[in-house]
């Protein structure tokens, strides 16, 4: 019976498979010419446009700046999401056993350094000097977006990966307090006001939604957009580390 | 600041409410943080209706703001149109989430993380039926998704995160066919707003041909996913029925009817809306019939709850694809639209009435299965309601969704009858109708007196420690139970208004309509009548059988892939 069952479920999905794909054949399979319009009118006025060198970032923060707000807001939803399940499955594992949470680092506390003479330092060492590099690559990617290959997406990744190195490495030293679940959860807070005072700005000042506020203040044509990149890159950044050190049972 | 900025207060400040809840968590404690939370809520659950009462004039008079979001140019940036659907839907977005919010302060999930999420919902669903930007309306509903998914498994009940992932499944793998389709399209006409798509098609050669076809199908079948039409409808009970009772009526009352009007914007100037319009009319009404013999089907109180708006739905659908197919120019089109957003509207203020009624009453009572429990007015008796309000509100609601005067559901139905009279849906959108009245009997044996063998467990339950009913809820419900009331009293009023806000109304269109003649009031006894019928039917041995073996039925996500392709399959084949 169950035999039976998963043959015809299986006969089921190939067939159906089958047929989307047959189906998707006019989608992709068909003579017309790519259309210019969009990428022509790039070429020819988008660095005029926004200022940006980098027309990738020009279409995020500038054309289409307010699709990015939304998708910082998914990755915000997301994490929040995230959390709040690693909250209830906490819960319910601890009614079963009082299960002590281990933090997990590769530094290790005073009291074992003299039963554990032939453990390496190297890990923690390694992390710890590394993670200002990281830091600091992290925010040029994030701050040059406009210039080069980057931006606050990318640039808040890599300082997330720096973020967590901090913690791996230091175990309880002055430096964690920097990579702590509460300072974290208040700069990712205060990034997300940032952003939405940032983008409602220009109403106030006549530019309209998403219109560019520092317009009249600021020579620099890609102002807005680094400004921007230096909140969505912080934002980001925070969010992911947040995460990251949460799994790693860090939230006291 | 710019007059048009306007149309963006229902975006912007449910967003700057969210952020201002988040940052309440992170810095604030105690009494602060609580204040700042709701002052949060209040500016962006509130003051967009100011907004909305500056726009109403011109919502009426039938003007359009649009434009680019920060002033671009029309071929690259992201365009919207504020217009008289788009208040209305608003109207219906900001009234369902104040009474759902108020619900959750008493009945919970509470706290600074739901707010945010809530709100965040909010500003999405108002974004979606702004933007005429193809690529936009995706990200919007990938974020009304995903806040779905992570209030749903704000439940905690047993079964919640499974039903929140399953949702997402489905919901991710209908967009990547979104993203198909819109690719498609822009390969075709090199646009992403809804005006560049349908000129360029103008331009093509049997306005695109097969290609256009389909790239369209499937962008019309992943939003039909969201609005739960019938074979697509597999993950909507789980979702609806598990997430906190707040959400549920979000999710019932607000979530499955946006998307279905954004689609409009799309369907309404597309050379192959019309077809398309046309299978849907057909589709909506046997999702009516199909939806609501599954919710009689039912024993679990919100499953019950959730069938049925799968059907109601279909009833909306069925009138929305009938004023595509005779055109939205038409005055017939403009009436059908007109019903069909105002039994939306209506569906969504009932359905979360009783979905947060029989919520409570669940949540007092701790069952959920409607032919075990019995007694539950005494019950909420024992646990300090003295006036028995979430009764006398999940009546209002149940009165409302059965189509009796004069609630609002007998006006909306009323409307929507008389404008498809002479057509196929009209028959079967009465079978249904009379399902509705026989679902709602059986959900309503909650309320039953108890049988004598129950006392043992009242027992039980007052020796249980309980906390009394919070004001909040009592509150929420009975606002909702006022303005289902009002909206079938005043009628008259409200649908001319809803006329000249969906469309600029001819020569010679008569939207009043004589609710209270005698035709209307025979038929709606002869409904009520079949629908006591059909109860009893249901409940003989027989009928038990037969819907014992329905509910049986098992949802998968392969059932669901398989008819999501038959789905597209049929439509291609159609238009």
């Amino acid at each position: 019976m169950m035999g039976k069952r998963t043959l015809w479920h299986k006969i089921q999905i190939l067939v159906t498979m089958g047929a989307v794909a047959v189906f998707l054949i006019p989608v992709f399979l068909f003579g017309s010419p790519w259309p210019m319009a969009a990428r022509d009118y790039l070429e020819a006025e988008g660095v005029q446009d926004s200022g940006a060198v980098n027309l990738v970032s020009a279409i995020y923060l500038g054309y289409r700046s307010f699709d990015t707000l939304l998708e910082t807001i998914v990755l915000l939803v997301a994490i929040l999401g995230t959390l709040g399940l690693m909250t209830q499955i906490e819960t319910i594992l601890g009614k079963e056993q009082k299960t002590t949470s281990k933090t997990i680092t590769f530094s290790l506390s005073d009291d074992k350094r003299s039963s554990h003479v032939l453990r390496t330092h190297l890990l923690e060492v390694v992390t710890g000097k590394l993670s200002p590099i990281v830091l600091l690559f992290g925010f040029y990617v994030m701050l040059y977006g406009h210039l080069s290959p980057g931006g606050g997406f990318q640039g808040g990744v890599i300082v997330a990966s720096g973020i967590i190195f901090l913690s791996l490495g230091s175990g309880l030293d002055a430096s964690a307090k920097f990579s702590g679940y509460k300072a974290l959860g208040r700069i990712e807070a205060a990034a997300f006001l940032l952003l939405i005072v940032v983008s409602m700005s220009g109403i106030f000042l006549g530019k309209g939604f998403f219109g560019n506020p520092l317009e009249s203040v600021t020579v620099l044509p890609a102002g807005f957009i680094i400004l921007l990149n230096a909140i969505i890159g912080l934002k980001v950044g925070t969010s992911i580390g947040l995460m990251c050190i949460a799994m790693m049972g860090r939230k006291a | 600041m710019n007059p048009d900025d306007i149309v963006f207060a229902p975006v912007i400040l449910p967003l700057f409410g969210a952020a201002l809840a988040l940052f309440s968590k992170a810095f604030l404690k105690g009494r602060p943080a609580v204040f700042l939370e709701y002052a949060g809520v209040l500016l962006g659950l509130g003051l967009p209706w100011l907004a909305f009462l500056q726009t109403a004039p011109m919502a009426f008079a039938g003007n359009t703001f649009q434009g680019i979001i920060g002033g671009w140019h029309p071929a690259i940036g992201i365009s919207y149109s504020y217009d008289g659907l788009t208040w209305l839907v608003n109207i219906l977005i900001f009234s369902i989430g104040i009474a759902a919010w108020l619900y959750s302060v008493g009945a919970g999930p509470k706290g600074p993380v739901f707010s945010t999420v809530f709100l965040i919902q909010i500003a999405t669903l108002a974004m979606t039926i702004t933007t005429t930007d193809l690529f936009n309306l995706f990200v919007c509903l990938e974020v009304m998704g995903i806040t779905s998914y992570v209030l749903i498994a704000f439940s905690g009940k047993p079964g919640a995160s499974l039903a929140s992932f399953s949702y997402l499944m489905v919901s991710a793998t209908a967009m990547v066919f979104f993203l198909l389709g819109f690719y498609g399209l822009y390969r075709l006409t090199g646009a992403i707003s809804y005006l560049g798509i349908v000129q360029g098609l103008q331009g093509l050669a049997d306005f695109g041909g097969i290609t256009a076809n389909i790239s369209l199908v499937m962008i019309v079948a992943a939003i039909l996913v969201r609005v739960a039409i019938m074979p697509l409808h597999n993950w909507l009970p789980d979702a609806h029925a598990l997430a906190p009772h707040a959400v549920s009526a979000m999710l019932s009352g607000v979530l499955i009817k946006v998307p279905l009007f954004a689609l409009l914007r799309i369907l309404i100037t597309i050379p192959q809306g019309m077809r398309i319009g046309e299978v849907l009319g057909y589709t909506g009404a046997l999702t009516a019939l199909f939806g609501v013999v599954l919710a009689l089907s039912q024993r679990d109180a919100k499953r019950l709850l959730a069938y049925s708006s799968i059907s109601q739905i279909g009833y909306v659908v069925s009138a929305w694809g009938m004023a595509l197919q005779v055109g939205m120019e038409t005055n017939l089109g403009i009436i059908l639209m007109a019903s069909a957003f105002l039994h939306a509207f209506y569906h969504a203020l009932f359905k979360a009435l009783l979905f947060l009624s029989i919520g409570t009453t669940i949540d007092r009572t701790g069952v959920r299965d409607v032919l075990v429990r019995r007694g539950s007015i005494a019950i909420l008796r024992l646990q300090g309601e003295r006036i028995p309000v979430t009764f006398l509100c999940f009546l209002c609601g149940a009165l409302a969704i059965a189509a009796i005067p004069p609630f609002n559901g007998f006006a909306s139905k009323t409307l929507l009858a008389h404008a498809l009279k002479g057509n196929l849906h009209y028959l079967l959108l009465g079978v249904a109708s009379a399902g509705t009245v026989a679902s709602y009997i059986k959900l309503s044996r909650i309320y039953w007196p108890r049988a004598k063998d129950a006392e043992a467990i009242d027992a039980m339950v007052a020796s249980e420690p309980f906390h009394r009913i919070h004001w909040t809820i009592h509150a929420s419900q009975s606002f909702l139970a006022i303005v289902c009331l009002i909206g079938g009293m005043a009628i008259t009023t409200i649908f001319p208004l809803v006329v000249r806000a969906v469309g600029a109304p001819g020569e010679g269109l008569e939207p009043s309509v004589s609710l209270y003649s005698v035709d209307n009031l025979i038929q709606t006894l002869v409904i009520t009548l079949g629908g006591g019928l059909l109860y009893l039917l249901a409940s003989s041995k027989p009928g038990c059988r037969i819907l014992y073996l329905l509910r049986r039925q098992r949802h998968t996500f392969q059932g669901l892939f398989v008819s999501f392709a038959v789905v597209c399959a049929v439509l291609s084949v159609l238009i």
